[in-house]
Protein backbone atom coordinates (compact mmCIF):
# COMPACT_ATOMS: atom_id res chain seq x y z
CA UNK A 1 0.00 0.00 0.00
CA UNK A 2 1.33 3.44 -0.91
CA UNK A 3 1.24 5.65 2.17
CA UNK A 4 0.09 9.23 1.84
CA UNK A 5 0.43 10.13 5.52
CA UNK A 6 3.55 9.15 7.43
CA UNK A 7 4.22 9.73 11.11
CA UNK A 8 7.79 8.95 12.06
CA UNK A 9 8.41 8.98 15.82
CA UNK A 10 6.15 12.03 16.02
CA UNK A 11 5.52 13.56 19.43
CA UNK A 12 3.76 16.73 20.43
CA UNK A 13 3.81 18.42 23.83
CA UNK A 14 1.65 21.28 25.06
CA UNK A 15 3.93 22.62 27.77
CA UNK A 16 4.36 19.71 30.21
CA UNK A 17 1.41 17.77 28.75
CA UNK A 18 2.16 15.19 26.09
CA UNK A 19 -0.64 14.95 23.53
CA UNK A 20 1.05 12.57 21.09
CA UNK A 21 3.78 10.24 22.18
CA UNK A 22 6.36 8.79 19.78
CA UNK A 23 3.88 7.78 17.08
CA UNK A 24 5.09 5.89 14.03
CA UNK A 25 2.43 4.87 11.54
CA UNK A 26 1.29 5.29 7.95
CA UNK A 27 -2.08 5.89 6.34
CA UNK A 28 -2.83 5.03 2.71
CA UNK A 29 -5.62 5.66 0.20
CA UNK A 30 -9.17 4.78 1.21
CA UNK A 31 -10.98 5.58 4.46
CA UNK A 32 -9.16 5.08 7.75
CA UNK A 33 -10.84 5.67 11.07
CA UNK A 34 -8.97 7.31 13.91
CA UNK A 35 -10.70 6.00 16.96
CA UNK A 36 -10.14 7.07 20.53
CA UNK A 37 -11.91 8.53 23.54
CA UNK A 38 -11.99 12.28 24.18
CA UNK A 39 -8.53 13.59 25.05
CA UNK A 40 -6.78 10.62 23.42
CA UNK A 41 -4.82 12.82 20.99
CA UNK A 42 -6.99 12.44 17.87
CA UNK A 43 -7.21 16.16 17.11
CA UNK A 44 -3.47 16.62 17.68
CA UNK A 45 -2.82 13.67 15.34
CA UNK A 46 -4.94 15.35 12.65
CA UNK A 47 -3.59 18.85 13.26
CA UNK A 48 -0.04 17.62 12.76
CA UNK A 49 -1.04 16.25 9.34
CA UNK A 50 -2.98 19.46 8.60
CA UNK A 51 0.17 21.53 9.14
CA UNK A 52 -1.51 23.44 11.97
CA UNK A 53 0.95 22.21 14.56
CA UNK A 54 4.64 21.46 14.32
CA UNK A 55 5.74 18.16 15.84
CA UNK A 56 7.83 18.69 18.99
CA UNK A 57 9.86 15.70 17.90
CA UNK A 58 9.90 13.41 14.87
CA UNK A 59 8.33 14.03 11.52
CA UNK A 60 4.92 14.08 9.88
CA UNK A 61 4.84 13.85 6.09
CA UNK A 62 1.87 14.23 3.76
CA UNK A 63 2.24 13.11 0.15
CA UNK A 64 5.97 12.90 0.75
CA UNK A 65 6.39 16.45 2.06
CA UNK A 66 6.66 17.70 5.64
CA UNK A 67 3.18 18.81 6.74
CA UNK A 68 4.56 21.73 8.75
CA UNK A 69 5.77 24.62 6.60
CA UNK A 70 4.63 23.30 3.20
CA UNK A 71 1.69 25.53 2.25
CA UNK A 72 1.69 24.27 -1.35
CA UNK A 73 0.58 20.91 0.04
CA UNK A 74 -2.81 22.31 0.95
CA UNK A 75 -3.94 22.51 -2.64
CA UNK A 76 -4.20 18.76 -2.23
CA UNK A 77 -5.39 18.47 1.35
CA UNK A 78 -8.84 19.23 2.74
CA UNK A 79 -9.41 19.76 6.45
CA UNK A 80 -12.73 19.61 8.28
CA UNK A 81 -12.10 20.94 11.81
CA UNK A 82 -13.98 19.68 14.81
CA UNK A 83 -14.99 23.13 16.03
CA UNK A 84 -17.11 25.59 14.08
CA UNK A 85 -15.00 27.77 11.80
CA UNK A 86 -17.24 30.20 9.96
CA UNK A 87 -18.00 33.79 9.23
CA UNK A 88 -21.64 33.68 10.36
CA UNK A 89 -22.59 36.72 8.26
CA UNK A 90 -21.81 34.93 4.98
CA UNK A 91 -24.16 32.63 3.13
CA UNK A 92 -23.08 29.03 2.53
CA UNK A 93 -22.24 29.85 -1.08
CA UNK A 94 -20.24 32.99 -0.18
CA UNK A 95 -18.31 31.03 2.46
CA UNK A 96 -17.27 28.34 -0.01
CA UNK A 97 -16.45 30.90 -2.71
CA UNK A 98 -14.24 32.86 -0.30
CA UNK A 99 -12.30 29.75 0.68
CA UNK A 100 -11.95 28.57 -2.91
CA UNK A 101 -10.51 31.97 -3.85
CA UNK A 102 -7.92 31.46 -1.12
CA UNK A 103 -7.02 28.16 -2.77
CA UNK A 104 -6.30 30.02 -5.99
CA UNK A 105 -9.26 29.46 -8.30
CA UNK A 106 -10.83 32.21 -10.39
CA UNK A 107 -14.42 33.32 -9.76
CA UNK A 108 -16.02 31.11 -12.44
CA UNK A 109 -14.21 28.02 -11.22
CA UNK A 110 -15.02 28.91 -7.59
CA UNK A 111 -18.72 29.07 -8.41
CA UNK A 112 -18.68 25.75 -10.25
CA UNK A 113 -16.82 23.99 -7.45
CA UNK A 114 -18.89 25.61 -4.69
CA UNK A 115 -22.13 24.51 -6.38
CA UNK A 116 -20.79 20.98 -6.76
CA UNK A 117 -19.66 20.79 -3.13
CA UNK A 118 -23.02 22.13 -1.89
CA UNK A 119 -24.76 19.48 -3.94
CA UNK A 120 -22.51 16.77 -2.48
CA UNK A 121 -23.59 17.69 1.06
CA UNK A 122 -27.24 18.40 0.09
CA UNK A 123 -27.11 22.09 0.93
CA UNK A 124 -27.98 23.49 -2.50
CA UNK A 125 -31.34 24.82 -1.31
CA UNK A 126 -29.76 26.54 1.70
CA UNK A 127 -26.83 28.01 -0.21
CA UNK A 128 -28.15 31.59 -0.07
CA UNK A 129 -28.99 31.48 3.64
CA UNK A 130 -26.58 32.94 6.17
CA UNK A 131 -24.51 30.33 8.01
CA UNK A 132 -25.52 31.99 11.29
CA UNK A 133 -29.02 30.61 10.73
CA UNK A 134 -27.90 27.05 9.92
CA UNK A 135 -28.74 24.14 12.22
CA UNK A 136 -25.97 22.09 13.85
CA UNK A 137 -26.21 19.44 11.13
CA UNK A 138 -26.09 22.02 8.34
CA UNK A 139 -23.03 23.59 9.92
CA UNK A 140 -21.31 20.22 9.96
CA UNK A 141 -22.20 19.73 6.31
CA UNK A 142 -20.94 23.15 5.19
CA UNK A 143 -17.66 22.35 6.98
CA UNK A 144 -17.50 19.11 5.01
CA UNK A 145 -18.27 21.01 1.81
CA UNK A 146 -15.37 23.45 2.34
CA UNK A 147 -12.98 20.57 2.95
CA UNK A 148 -13.77 18.83 -0.34
CA UNK A 149 -14.67 21.75 -2.63
CA UNK A 150 -11.13 22.05 -4.01
CA UNK A 151 -11.07 18.34 -4.88
CA UNK A 152 -8.29 17.33 -2.48
CA UNK A 153 -6.38 14.09 -2.59
CA UNK A 154 -6.18 13.85 1.20
CA UNK A 155 -9.09 14.60 3.54
CA UNK A 156 -8.66 15.04 7.28
CA UNK A 157 -12.06 14.96 8.98
CA UNK A 158 -12.25 15.68 12.70
CA UNK A 159 -15.47 14.27 14.19
CA UNK A 160 -17.53 15.01 11.03
CA UNK A 161 -20.70 13.32 12.30
CA UNK A 162 -20.83 15.12 15.62
CA UNK A 163 -24.36 16.35 16.39
CA UNK A 164 -25.92 15.23 13.11
CA UNK A 165 -29.41 13.81 12.79
CA UNK A 166 -29.75 10.24 11.44
CA UNK A 167 -30.67 11.23 7.88
CA UNK A 168 -27.71 13.57 7.43
CA UNK A 169 -25.46 11.14 9.27
CA UNK A 170 -26.31 8.53 6.65
CA UNK A 171 -25.65 11.07 3.89
CA UNK A 172 -22.21 12.02 5.21
CA UNK A 173 -21.27 8.39 5.84
CA UNK A 174 -22.13 7.59 2.22
CA UNK A 175 -20.16 10.61 1.03
CA UNK A 176 -17.07 9.61 3.02
CA UNK A 177 -17.26 6.09 1.66
CA UNK A 178 -17.60 7.45 -1.87
CA UNK A 179 -14.55 9.69 -1.37
CA UNK A 180 -12.59 6.67 -0.18
CA UNK A 181 -13.72 4.58 -3.14
CA UNK A 182 -12.44 7.30 -5.48
CA UNK A 183 -8.96 6.56 -4.15
CA UNK A 184 -8.58 9.57 -1.88
CA UNK A 185 -6.94 9.20 1.49
CA UNK A 186 -9.63 9.98 4.07
CA UNK A 187 -8.65 10.02 7.73
CA UNK A 188 -11.71 10.43 9.88
CA UNK A 189 -11.61 10.77 13.65
CA UNK A 190 -14.33 9.76 16.05
CA UNK A 191 -14.80 8.61 19.59
CA UNK A 192 -17.71 6.43 18.52
CA UNK A 193 -16.90 2.99 17.23
CA UNK A 194 -20.19 2.62 15.39
CA UNK A 195 -19.58 5.82 13.41
CA UNK A 196 -16.19 4.66 12.24
CA UNK A 197 -17.45 1.19 11.53
CA UNK A 198 -20.13 2.60 9.22
CA UNK A 199 -17.43 4.22 7.10
CA UNK A 200 -14.52 1.81 7.08
CA UNK A 201 -13.05 -1.36 8.48
CA UNK A 202 -9.57 0.08 8.77
CA UNK A 203 -8.90 1.81 12.07
CA UNK A 204 -6.13 3.32 14.14
CA UNK A 205 -6.83 3.12 17.85
CA UNK A 206 -5.35 5.98 19.78
CA UNK A 207 -5.25 6.32 23.54
CA UNK A 208 -3.24 8.62 25.81
CA UNK A 209 -1.30 9.92 22.81
CA UNK A 210 -0.18 6.51 21.61
CA UNK A 211 -1.34 4.31 18.76
CA UNK A 212 -2.65 1.36 20.66
CA UNK A 213 -3.58 -0.84 17.72
CA UNK A 214 -4.30 -0.67 14.03
CA UNK A 215 -6.26 -3.05 11.86
CA UNK A 216 -9.75 -4.33 11.29
CA UNK A 217 -12.56 -2.68 13.19
CA UNK A 218 -14.39 -6.01 13.56
CA UNK A 219 -11.87 -7.19 16.10
CA UNK A 220 -12.77 -4.17 18.22
CA UNK A 221 -16.43 -4.78 17.58
CA UNK A 222 -16.14 -8.27 19.09
CA UNK A 223 -14.73 -6.73 22.23
CA UNK A 224 -17.60 -4.23 22.28
CA UNK A 225 -20.41 -6.77 22.31
CA UNK A 226 -20.40 -7.08 26.05
CA UNK A 227 -20.65 -3.30 26.45
CA UNK A 228 -24.07 -1.76 25.73
CA UNK A 229 -23.95 1.22 23.35
CA UNK A 230 -25.60 4.46 24.50
CA UNK A 231 -27.30 6.79 22.02
CA UNK A 232 -28.81 10.17 22.94
CA UNK A 233 -31.39 11.65 20.54
CA UNK A 234 -32.91 15.13 20.64
CA UNK A 235 -36.41 15.14 19.18
CA UNK A 236 -39.24 17.58 18.66
CA UNK A 237 -41.61 14.89 19.93
CA UNK A 238 -39.55 12.67 22.26
CA UNK A 239 -42.57 10.67 23.41
CA UNK A 240 -43.44 9.68 19.83
CA UNK A 241 -39.85 8.65 19.32
CA UNK A 242 -39.87 6.60 22.52
CA UNK A 243 -43.11 4.84 21.47
CA UNK A 244 -41.59 3.98 18.10
CA UNK A 245 -38.33 2.50 19.39
CA UNK A 246 -39.27 1.00 22.74
CA UNK A 247 -40.61 -2.19 21.19
CA UNK A 248 -37.46 -2.81 19.17
CA UNK A 249 -35.61 -5.99 20.18
CA UNK A 250 -32.33 -4.04 19.96
CA UNK A 251 -33.26 -1.57 22.72
CA UNK A 252 -32.12 -2.57 26.20
CA UNK A 253 -33.35 0.51 28.05
CA UNK A 254 -34.79 3.95 27.39
CA UNK A 255 -34.78 7.11 29.52
CA UNK A 256 -36.02 10.69 29.05
CA UNK A 257 -33.55 13.51 29.57
CA UNK A 258 -34.10 16.19 32.20
CA UNK A 259 -34.73 18.91 29.62
CA UNK A 260 -37.58 16.96 28.04
CA UNK A 261 -36.25 16.95 24.46
CA UNK A 262 -33.71 14.17 24.86
CA UNK A 263 -34.22 10.43 24.80
CA UNK A 264 -31.33 8.17 25.79
CA UNK A 265 -31.33 4.61 24.50
CA UNK A 266 -29.06 1.70 25.37
CA UNK A 267 -28.62 -0.96 22.72
CA UNK A 268 -26.46 -4.03 22.30
CA UNK A 269 -26.83 -3.93 18.50
CA UNK A 270 -26.11 -0.35 17.35
CA UNK A 271 -26.07 -1.27 13.63
CA UNK A 272 -29.55 -2.71 13.73
CA UNK A 273 -30.78 0.04 16.03
CA UNK A 274 -29.57 2.83 13.72
CA UNK A 275 -31.16 1.13 10.70
CA UNK A 276 -34.49 0.68 12.45
CA UNK A 277 -34.66 4.19 13.92
CA UNK A 278 -34.41 6.22 10.70
CA UNK A 279 -38.17 6.40 9.89
CA UNK A 280 -39.15 7.00 13.50
CA UNK A 281 -36.48 9.71 13.79
CA UNK A 282 -37.85 11.59 10.79
CA UNK A 283 -41.42 11.43 12.13
CA UNK A 284 -40.44 12.53 15.63
CA UNK A 285 -38.28 15.37 14.29
CA UNK A 286 -34.90 14.20 15.58
CA UNK A 287 -32.50 17.12 15.16
CA UNK A 288 -29.42 15.90 16.97
CA UNK A 289 -27.90 12.60 17.94
CA UNK A 290 -24.71 11.66 19.74
CA UNK A 291 -23.19 8.80 21.56
CA UNK A 292 -21.36 9.33 24.84
CA UNK A 293 -17.98 7.62 24.79
CA UNK A 294 -18.00 5.87 28.14
CA UNK A 295 -18.48 2.53 26.41
CA UNK A 296 -15.47 3.08 24.17
CA UNK A 297 -13.46 4.24 27.15
CA UNK A 298 -14.18 0.92 28.83
CA UNK A 299 -12.94 -0.99 25.75
CA UNK A 300 -9.75 1.06 25.80
CA UNK A 301 -9.29 0.34 29.47
CA UNK A 302 -9.75 -3.32 28.64
CA UNK A 303 -7.21 -3.15 25.79
CA UNK A 304 -4.68 -1.32 27.92
CA UNK A 305 -5.11 -3.83 30.72
CA UNK A 306 -4.42 -6.67 28.30
CA UNK B 1 -8.43 -4.73 -7.27
CA UNK B 2 -8.58 -3.61 -3.64
CA UNK B 3 -9.49 0.01 -3.07
CA UNK B 4 -6.18 0.87 -1.49
CA UNK B 5 -4.30 -0.19 -4.60
CA UNK B 6 -6.26 2.20 -6.79
CA UNK B 7 -4.53 5.42 -7.58
CA UNK B 8 -6.29 8.72 -7.33
CA UNK B 9 -6.98 10.17 -10.75
CA UNK B 10 -9.56 12.92 -10.40
CA UNK B 11 -7.28 15.40 -8.74
CA UNK B 12 -7.62 18.81 -10.40
CA UNK B 13 -6.55 21.28 -7.72
CA UNK B 14 -3.84 23.67 -8.77
CA UNK B 15 -0.40 22.79 -7.57
CA UNK B 16 1.56 26.01 -8.12
CA UNK B 17 1.33 28.72 -5.50
CA UNK B 18 0.19 32.20 -6.37
CA UNK B 19 2.84 34.90 -6.21
CA UNK B 20 0.53 37.09 -4.13
CA UNK B 21 -1.09 34.48 -1.91
CA UNK B 22 -2.30 37.14 0.51
CA UNK B 23 -4.30 39.00 -2.12
CA UNK B 24 -7.58 37.00 -1.88
CA UNK B 25 -7.62 37.68 1.89
CA UNK B 26 -7.20 41.41 1.33
CA UNK B 27 -9.77 41.50 -1.46
CA UNK B 28 -12.40 39.55 0.46
CA UNK B 29 -12.01 41.65 3.62
CA UNK B 30 -12.07 44.92 1.66
CA UNK B 31 -15.24 43.80 -0.09
CA UNK B 32 -16.94 43.14 3.26
CA UNK B 33 -15.72 46.37 4.88
CA UNK B 34 -16.65 48.59 1.95
CA UNK B 35 -20.14 47.09 1.89
CA UNK B 36 -20.82 48.99 5.14
CA UNK B 37 -22.37 52.37 4.32
CA UNK B 38 -21.23 54.00 7.55
CA UNK B 39 -17.66 53.06 6.71
CA UNK B 40 -17.97 54.51 3.21
CA UNK B 41 -19.26 57.68 4.87
CA UNK B 42 -16.14 57.81 7.06
CA UNK B 43 -13.93 57.43 3.99
CA UNK B 44 -15.79 60.27 2.26
CA UNK B 45 -15.43 62.54 5.31
CA UNK B 46 -11.69 61.75 5.31
CA UNK B 47 -11.46 63.46 1.90
CA UNK B 48 -12.97 66.73 3.14
CA UNK B 49 -9.53 68.15 4.21
CA UNK B 50 -8.28 67.43 0.69
CA UNK B 51 -11.12 69.46 -0.80
CA UNK B 52 -10.39 72.26 1.67
CA UNK B 53 -6.67 72.30 0.77
CA UNK B 54 -7.49 72.41 -2.96
CA UNK B 55 -9.77 75.39 -2.28
CA UNK B 56 -6.94 76.97 -0.23
CA UNK B 57 -4.48 76.58 -3.12
CA UNK B 58 -7.03 77.96 -5.55
CA UNK B 59 -7.84 80.99 -3.37
CA UNK B 60 -4.18 81.87 -2.87
CA UNK B 61 -3.43 81.56 -6.58
CA UNK B 62 -6.40 83.83 -7.40
CA UNK B 63 -5.90 86.23 -4.48
CA UNK B 64 -2.19 86.25 -3.48
CA UNK B 65 -2.91 88.52 -0.49
CA UNK B 66 -4.46 85.51 1.28
CA UNK B 67 -1.06 83.80 1.11
CA UNK B 68 -0.09 85.41 4.43
CA UNK B 69 -3.02 83.81 6.30
CA UNK B 70 -3.20 80.62 4.24
CA UNK B 71 0.38 79.92 3.17
CA UNK B 72 0.85 77.34 0.45
CA UNK B 73 4.24 75.64 0.67
CA UNK B 74 5.82 72.34 1.79
CA UNK B 75 4.46 72.76 5.30
CA UNK B 76 0.92 72.66 3.98
CA UNK B 77 1.46 68.99 3.04
CA UNK B 78 2.81 68.14 6.51
CA UNK B 79 -0.21 69.78 8.15
CA UNK B 80 -2.52 68.00 5.72
CA UNK B 81 -1.03 64.60 6.57
CA UNK B 82 -1.17 65.37 10.31
CA UNK B 83 -4.94 65.81 9.96
CA UNK B 84 -5.18 62.65 7.83
CA UNK B 85 -3.40 60.72 10.61
CA UNK B 86 -6.52 61.22 12.73
CA UNK B 87 -8.66 59.68 9.99
CA UNK B 88 -6.34 56.68 9.69
CA UNK B 89 -6.84 56.10 13.41
CA UNK B 90 -10.63 56.08 13.10
CA UNK B 91 -10.51 53.98 9.94
CA UNK B 92 -8.26 51.49 11.72
CA UNK B 93 -10.63 51.27 14.68
CA UNK B 94 -13.74 50.69 12.60
CA UNK B 95 -12.14 48.69 9.80
CA UNK B 96 -9.36 46.90 11.62
CA UNK B 97 -10.63 45.94 15.06
CA UNK B 98 -12.40 42.82 13.85
CA UNK B 99 -9.90 41.72 11.22
CA UNK B 100 -8.18 39.11 13.36
CA UNK B 101 -10.41 39.17 16.48
CA UNK B 102 -13.40 37.88 14.50
CA UNK B 103 -11.35 35.09 12.95
CA UNK B 104 -10.14 34.06 16.40
CA UNK B 105 -13.69 34.18 17.80
CA UNK B 106 -15.33 32.23 14.99
CA UNK B 107 -12.44 29.81 14.51
CA UNK B 108 -12.21 30.92 10.87
CA UNK B 109 -8.45 31.19 11.30
CA UNK B 110 -8.45 27.38 11.18
CA UNK B 111 -9.87 27.29 7.69
CA UNK B 112 -7.56 30.07 6.50
CA UNK B 113 -4.53 28.14 7.70
CA UNK B 114 -5.72 24.87 6.19
CA UNK B 115 -5.48 26.52 2.75
CA UNK B 116 -2.26 26.98 0.77
CA UNK B 117 -1.34 29.95 2.96
CA UNK B 118 1.29 30.57 5.60
CA UNK B 119 0.76 32.61 8.74
CA UNK B 120 2.83 35.32 7.04
CA UNK B 121 0.40 35.34 4.08
CA UNK B 122 -2.50 35.66 6.51
CA UNK B 123 -0.92 38.63 8.32
CA UNK B 124 0.11 40.24 5.02
CA UNK B 125 -3.46 39.85 3.75
CA UNK B 126 -4.87 41.52 6.83
CA UNK B 127 -2.27 44.32 6.83
CA UNK B 128 -3.05 44.80 3.15
CA UNK B 129 -6.64 45.70 4.07
CA UNK B 130 -5.62 48.45 6.48
CA UNK B 131 -2.78 49.67 4.28
CA UNK B 132 -5.16 50.02 1.34
CA UNK B 133 -7.69 51.94 3.44
CA UNK B 134 -5.11 54.13 5.16
CA UNK B 135 -3.14 54.90 2.00
CA UNK B 136 -6.48 55.76 0.43
CA UNK B 137 -6.79 58.70 2.83
CA UNK B 138 -3.11 59.68 3.05
CA UNK B 139 -1.01 58.85 0.02
CA UNK B 140 -3.74 59.12 -2.62
CA UNK B 141 -5.10 62.55 -1.56
CA UNK B 142 -1.55 63.71 -0.66
CA UNK B 143 -0.17 62.97 -4.10
CA UNK B 144 -3.34 64.28 -5.74
CA UNK B 145 -3.01 67.50 -3.73
CA UNK B 146 0.58 67.85 -4.92
CA UNK B 147 -0.48 67.32 -8.55
CA UNK B 148 -3.36 69.82 -8.18
CA UNK B 149 -1.00 72.33 -6.49
CA UNK B 150 1.56 72.01 -9.28
CA UNK B 151 -1.21 72.50 -11.83
CA UNK B 152 -2.86 75.46 -10.07
CA UNK B 153 0.25 77.19 -8.74
CA UNK B 154 3.19 76.18 -10.91
CA UNK B 155 5.20 79.22 -9.83
CA UNK B 156 5.10 78.00 -6.20
CA UNK B 157 5.33 74.22 -6.65
CA UNK B 158 6.79 73.42 -10.08
CA UNK B 159 10.26 74.38 -8.92
CA UNK B 160 13.27 72.16 -8.45
CA UNK B 161 13.76 73.09 -4.79
CA UNK B 162 10.23 71.84 -3.90
CA UNK B 163 10.50 68.56 -5.82
CA UNK B 164 11.08 66.79 -2.47
CA UNK B 165 7.40 67.17 -1.58
CA UNK B 166 6.22 64.20 -3.66
CA UNK B 167 8.72 61.70 -2.16
CA UNK B 168 8.13 63.17 1.32
CA UNK B 169 4.36 62.65 0.99
CA UNK B 170 5.02 59.09 -0.20
CA UNK B 171 7.42 58.30 2.65
CA UNK B 172 5.34 59.82 5.43
CA UNK B 173 2.11 58.24 4.14
CA UNK B 174 3.77 54.83 4.01
CA UNK B 175 5.28 55.12 7.49
CA UNK B 176 2.16 56.39 9.18
CA UNK B 177 -0.13 53.92 7.40
CA UNK B 178 2.15 51.00 8.22
CA UNK B 179 2.57 51.88 11.89
CA UNK B 180 -1.13 52.58 12.43
CA UNK B 181 -2.08 49.37 10.56
CA UNK B 182 0.34 47.26 12.59
CA UNK B 183 -0.88 48.66 15.91
CA UNK B 184 -4.52 48.13 14.93
CA UNK B 185 -3.83 44.58 13.78
CA UNK B 186 -1.88 43.72 16.93
CA UNK B 187 -4.78 45.08 19.04
CA UNK B 188 -7.16 42.94 16.97
CA UNK B 189 -5.02 39.85 17.58
CA UNK B 190 -5.03 40.42 21.34
CA UNK B 191 -8.74 39.75 21.74
CA UNK B 192 -11.50 37.53 20.34
CA UNK B 193 -13.92 40.43 20.62
CA UNK B 194 -13.80 43.17 17.97
CA UNK B 195 -15.15 45.78 20.40
CA UNK B 196 -12.51 44.98 22.99
CA UNK B 197 -9.87 45.11 20.24
CA UNK B 198 -11.19 48.50 19.09
CA UNK B 199 -11.13 49.80 22.65
CA UNK B 200 -7.57 48.51 23.14
CA UNK B 201 -6.45 50.37 20.03
CA UNK B 202 -8.31 53.50 21.12
CA UNK B 203 -6.65 53.45 24.55
CA UNK B 204 -3.22 52.74 23.07
CA UNK B 205 -3.45 55.69 20.73
CA UNK B 206 -5.67 58.30 22.35
CA UNK B 207 -4.91 57.30 25.95
CA UNK B 208 -1.16 57.68 25.44
CA UNK B 209 -1.73 60.92 23.54
CA UNK B 210 -3.69 62.27 26.52
CA UNK B 211 -0.86 61.27 28.86
CA UNK B 212 1.60 62.97 26.52
CA UNK B 213 -0.42 66.18 26.51
CA UNK B 214 -0.72 66.21 30.31
CA UNK B 215 3.03 65.65 30.74
CA UNK B 216 3.81 68.22 28.06
CA UNK B 217 1.63 70.73 29.88
CA UNK B 218 3.25 69.92 33.25
CA UNK B 219 6.91 69.78 32.20
CA UNK B 220 6.89 71.51 28.81
CA UNK B 221 9.41 69.06 27.35
CA UNK B 222 9.20 67.72 23.75
CA UNK B 223 10.48 64.28 24.87
CA UNK B 224 6.97 63.51 26.15
CA UNK B 225 6.05 63.11 22.46
CA UNK B 226 7.90 59.81 22.51
CA UNK B 227 5.20 58.39 24.80
CA UNK B 228 2.53 58.73 22.15
CA UNK B 229 2.30 56.95 18.79
CA UNK B 230 0.27 59.80 17.34
CA UNK B 231 2.74 62.47 18.56
CA UNK B 232 5.72 60.44 17.37
CA UNK B 233 4.17 60.24 13.90
CA UNK B 234 3.48 63.96 13.93
CA UNK B 235 6.98 64.75 15.18
CA UNK B 236 8.46 62.69 12.36
CA UNK B 237 6.19 64.47 9.87
CA UNK B 238 7.22 67.86 11.25
CA UNK B 239 10.89 66.96 10.77
CA UNK B 240 10.19 65.79 7.23
CA UNK B 241 8.14 68.81 6.15
CA UNK B 242 10.04 71.46 8.11
CA UNK B 243 7.20 72.38 10.46
CA UNK B 244 8.13 74.13 13.71
CA UNK B 245 6.19 73.02 16.77
CA UNK B 246 8.02 73.37 20.10
CA UNK B 247 5.93 70.68 21.77
CA UNK B 248 7.08 68.10 19.20
CA UNK B 249 10.49 69.46 18.27
CA UNK B 250 12.81 66.43 18.38
CA UNK B 251 15.58 65.06 16.17
CA UNK B 252 13.74 62.79 13.70
CA UNK B 253 15.75 59.77 14.78
CA UNK B 254 14.01 59.56 18.19
CA UNK B 255 10.41 59.28 16.99
CA UNK B 256 11.61 57.05 14.14
CA UNK B 257 13.24 54.71 16.67
CA UNK B 258 10.09 54.65 18.84
CA UNK B 259 7.90 53.85 15.84
CA UNK B 260 10.30 51.12 14.75
CA UNK B 261 10.19 49.54 18.21
CA UNK B 262 6.38 49.79 18.32
CA UNK B 263 6.22 48.04 14.94
CA UNK B 264 8.54 45.27 16.13
CA UNK B 265 6.37 44.79 19.22
CA UNK B 266 3.26 44.53 17.04
CA UNK B 267 4.93 41.93 14.82
CA UNK B 268 5.89 39.93 17.91
CA UNK B 269 2.25 39.99 19.10
CA UNK B 270 1.03 38.88 15.68
CA UNK B 271 3.58 36.09 15.59
CA UNK B 272 2.46 34.84 18.99
CA UNK B 273 -1.29 35.16 18.43
CA UNK B 274 -1.85 34.14 14.81
CA UNK B 275 -2.00 30.37 15.13
CA UNK B 276 -4.40 27.73 13.98
CA UNK B 277 -4.22 26.12 17.39
CA UNK B 278 -4.37 28.09 20.60
CA UNK B 279 -1.99 26.50 23.04
CA UNK B 280 -2.97 26.99 26.67
CA UNK B 281 -0.08 26.23 28.97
Amino acid sequence: MTSTLEYVRASRWYGPVIALNDVTTTVGPGVTGLLGPNGAGKSTFLKLAAGQLAPSQGEVRVLGKPAWGSPELFHRVGVCPETDAFWDGLTGLQFLMALLRLTGFDDGECRRRADHALEEVALTEARDRKIGGYSKGMRQRIKMAQSLAHDPQVLLLDEPLSGMDPVNRRRIVDLVKKLGREGRTVLVSSHILHEVEAMTRRVLLIHNGRILAEGDVREIRDLMDEHPHTVALRARDPRALARAVVGSPHVLSLTFGAEGEWVTVQTARPDEFYSSVVDAAVEAGVSEMYSPDENLESVFKYLVAR
Amino acid sequence: MPIYEQTYRRYEARAPLRTLRFWPITREALRLILARRAFLGLLLVAWVPFVWRVIQVYIVTQYPQFGRVLPIDGRMFGQFLAVQTLFTLFISIFGGAGLIANDLRTGAILVYLSRPLTRRDYVLGKIGVLMALNLGVTLVPGILLYVVSVALAPEQFATWNLSWIGPAVLLHSLVLSLVVSLVALAASALSRNARVAGLTFFLLVFGLETVRRVLGWLYNRPESALLSIQASLESLGNALFGITDRALQLPWVYPALILFLVSLGCLAILRARVRAVEIVR
